[in-house]
């Protein structure tokens, strides 16, 4: 059987922050395929260099040496408007903190990406419409972010970041900010996602959410110090990893 | 004592942080308080110079004038001479009404007034350079040989007879250059005039060889100079038609020349006032999050409402009444230059009155408060939990914006949601264009105007001096005016960029390009401006025409529209370099809460 062709590929990657005597690698010379299909998780302690290294494939930062490759196009030396017409195409984030456009409603934030895609207004309001569904938002599509649980506003930028049908979702951290329920929540839509054969790279300091990986990248200092094939979702399934069986 | 230690020291800590902020509230306030201190201190000054230029030249308190000459016009001259509320008296003497001509052909009408050698004691002109007059020579009044360019030494024809200028002198007797004549030739009206003095026998000469037109004066020092009116009052009614002209209103009549510079002055200092305000308001807005969080870390540590407060407010007022004490003094420095535009008033000004120093104080408080007023009081309002996590404040929501701006191309609709969020700095905006097209109707109608210049029939050879003083304020009100909005529509574009650096990293992760970004941010800044340039160009007539003489003629309407055309375009040049560097800020660290 032939391994699948990768989504998302580094060479040698290098960041580095500060300059001098005060210049600091957060990524050292690391390699990566992510393949089609595949859940990533990238594990490490906090400073390790696990956004810097999410932020790199994603276009958000430029990386100080090596390359990064995206559905087979080199992106590291494309332009600023480039970039963006890459992530707006083939990117979706999702963030710790949310980053949900305050004063937009639940579906105003989801319809947003499609807008900025230069999709019409109805197009973008038919898939937020879905989007919301799929993530279990329907009833709450008219409430602001500020009305909305942790969890719930996750969901919103979960949808949002599907909103283009992106390659790639690269999520940091997502479940830092929530409590245990809401974790389940946002882990059991990774495990949809990931089943329908989205690919999925999720820095994490979660233990629940490496468990349900396909695979492992644990990170230390800037560079991999492990890379480990798991088996996918947990064997007990999301209620297992709790204590709770499902 | 602990709290004002403390106070002061965050008030120096944030000026050190926020020096360009410092800068334009420092540079708002003084214009907007010397233009006003400039405005209310002209008030009097005319009165005082006159006042000062009569006592050093024995100014007589009424000058009678019969458009004649003769045995009967003096026989009514010695009458008046002789009543019993006149105490002294100089005269009768002639007047000539003739044109004198320089040597770079500047030619403008004159009378002549025929002076004895040694000057008596009333009507004692006050020589400030050369010598009084002597036969063959003439004397010129400092006003005249200002707007002439002439000086001691030079040679002047006057009635086609060449004379050397022996001398520069002043007088309260006459109106200011160019309001010498008092009456025209016969008693009638008389045109914008100068004065030379020459001695009594070369003026009955030069009037007798040209046969020119002759009025004869009598200077008179009442026993109650106040009382000019029942003197006039008294002798009204007699065979010949005499003309009395007062003290009081030479006085009066001086300040006509500037009738149409306090008004420019005082409205022009509303305007940079409004203008300071709106700017710094936009800036403080601006920092208003870090305000807040700051009040947040005080009152955590239990700073009490007023000692927050006071750390808030303390560096806009610190700097708004240095900014109003450099005003005070520009004013100063200023006002001998506006008040006295002739040269032909002598005397000190003196500097800005208790009135005119407490209103702009009242001013720059006023800027200062009303700048920093919003974001102290959401500052003290937010509870401290949601000061320190800077959740404070939400943007407004609009619905029907965010429906209809997801039908534009993406640069609109970045624009438009950022002009949603702040309705009220919209206002602010839209006011801050329309002060602008206000300054540029105003400059557009002075280059179309076509005041009557002093020199004779009407040239402009000797320039209308009212209509140029008038003009240079307006000039130099107006750049004051445009700078200050420039300086606004960056201010606004930047704490615009600011407050949306969430909001616009959020775009930029989900495809937007810098670019957009950019485009989107000049456009909210862009759509205020429209409904400011219409609303502009008709504030811009009602000010004009209410400012200016009835004969002013405005700028044509076609002018008016490409001036307005003209603003938006600049607005949308200057309000690309900030929203480009804003748009190619790096969004890392903004959507970077917790780095890995």
């Amino acid at each position: 059987m032939n391994e699948p062709s990768a989504v998302v590929q580094v060479r040698d990657l290098v960041k580095e922050h500060g300059q001098g005597e005060s210049r600091v690698r957060a990524v050292d010379e690391v390699d990566l395929d992510v393949p089609e299909g595949q859940m990533l998780a990238v594990m490490g302690p906090s400073g390790c260099g696990k956004s810097t290294l999410l932020h790199l494939m994603g276009g958000l930062e430029r990386p100080s040496g090596g390359e990064v490759w995206l559905a087979g196009q080199r992106i590291d030396h494309l332009s600023e408007r480039a970039l963006a017409r890459m992530r707006r195409r083939s990117v979706g984030f999702i963030f710790q903190a949310f980053h949900l456009v305050e004063e937009l409603s639940a579906a105003e934030n989801v319809e947003l990406p499609a807008l900025l895609a230069g999709r019409s207004a109805r197009h973008a309001r038919r898939r937020a419409g879905v989007l919301l569904e799929r993530v279990g938002l329907s009833a709450r599509a008219r409430h602001l972010p500020s009305q909305l649980s942790g969890g719930q506003r996750q969901r919103v930028a979960i949808a949002r970041a599907l909103a283009n049908e992106p390659l790639v979702i690269l999520a940091d951290e997502p479940t830092g900010n929530l409590d245990s329920t809401a974790t389940i929540e946002v882990l059991r839509i990774f495990e949809e996602l990931r089943s329908a054969g989205q690919t999925l790279v999720i820095v994490t300091h979660d233990e629940r959410v490496a468990a349900t990986s396909d695979r492992l990248v644990s990170m230390r200092d800037g560079m991999f110090v492990d890379d480990t094939r798991l088996a996918g979702a947990h064997p007990r399934g999301l209620g297992g990893l709790i204590g709770l069986e499902g | 004592m602990g709290s004002i230690v403390l106070v002061v020291r965050l008030a120096l800590a944030d000026v050190r942080r926020h020096p360009s902020q410092v800068a334009m509230l420092l540079f708002a306030v003084t214009t907007a308080t010397a233009t006003l201190a400039l405005g209310l201190s002209l008030g009097g000054t005319s009165r005082t110079l006159y006042e000062q230029t009569r006592a050093a030249t024995a100014g007589p308190d009424v000058v009678a004038l019969v458009g004649d000459s003769g045995p009967a016009v003096t026989a009514a001259m010695t009458e008046l001479a002789d009543d019993p509320d006149v105490v002294a008296h100089h005269g009768p003497y002639r007047i000539a009404y003739t044109d004198l001509t320089t040597r770079d052909a500047k030619a403008s009408p004159v009378v002549v007034h025929g002076f004895a050698e040694t000057p008596g004691a009333l009507n004692r002109p006050l020589v400030t350079s050369g010598q009084w007059v002597r036969p063959g020579g003439t004397v010129i009044e400092r006003g005249f040989a200002t707007a002439l360019g002439v000086g001691v030494g030079d040679r002047v024809t006057i009635a086609g007879r060449p004379y050397p200028v022996v001398g520069i002198a002043v007088t309260a007797a006459t109106s200011v250059y160019p309001w010498a004549a008092q009456i025209g030739p016969g008693g009638g009206a008389s045109d914008y005039t100068g004065l030379a003095w020459m001695t009594r026998s070369d003026t009955r000469d030069l009037a007798s060889s040209h046969d020119l037109s002759v009025t004869t004066a009598l200077d008179l020092k009442l026993r109650d100079p106040a009382a000019t009116e029942a003197f006039r009052e008294a002798h009204r009614g007699s065979g010949l038609r005499v003309n009395f002209h007062s003290w009081q209103f030479k006085a009066e009549q001086d300040a006509v020349i500037l009738r149409g510079t306090q008004p420019i002055l005082v409205l022009g200092s509303w305007l940079l006032s409004f203008l300071a305000i709106a700017g710094v308001a936009a800036l403080a807005a601006g920092r208003a999050v870090r305000q807040t969080r700051r009040a947040g870390l005080l009152k955590a540590v239990g700073a009490t409402p007023g000692l927050i407060a006071a750390v808030l407010l303390t560096e806009y007022l610190a700097v708004a009444l240095l900014a109003d004490v450099l005003g005070l003094v520009i004013a100063r420095l200023t006002v001998p230059v506006i008040a006295s535009p002739t040269a032909s008033r002598i005397g000190d000004i003196g500097g800005p009155t208790g009135a005119v120093i407490a209103t702009t104080t009242v001013l720059a408080v006023a800027v200062a408060v009303l700048s920093a007023l919003r974001p102290t009081l959401r500052a003290l309002r937010t509870a401290t939990v949601a000061a320190l996590a800077d959740t404070a404040h939400q943007p407004r929501r609009r619905p029907w914006l965010t429906a209809l701006s997801a039908m534009l191309p993406t640069p609109f609709l970045l624009g438009l949601r950022l002009t949603a969020r702040r309705p009220g700095r919209m206002v602010l905006q839209a006011c801050s264009t329309a002060t602008t097209l206000i300054a540029l109707t105003g400059l557009l109608s002075l280059s179309t105007d076509t005041s009557r210049g002093y020199g004779l029939n009407g040239s402009t050879a000797l320039p209308n001096l009212r209509a140029e003083n008038s003009g240079h304020l307006l000039i130099a009100v107006s750049a004051l005016l445009i700078t200050l909005a420039v300086v606004n529509i960056i201010a606004f574009t930047w704490t615009t960029a600011m407050e949306a650096r969430p909001s616009l990293a959020i775009a930029r992760a989900l495809g937007a390009t810098p670019g957009q970004v950019s485009a989107g941010l000049s456009i909210a800044q862009l759509l205020p401006c429209l409904p400011g340039a219409v609303i502009g160009i008709p504030l811009g007539i009602g000010v004009f025409s209410a400012i200016s003489p009835r004969n002013a003629v405005l700028a044509p309407f076609s002018s008016m529209l490409l001036a307005a055309l003209a603003t938006l375009l600049v607005t949308a040049a200057l309000t690309a370099l900030p929203a480009h560097l804003a748009a190619r800020r790096p969004v890392v660290p903004v959507l970077s809460t917790d780095a890995a």
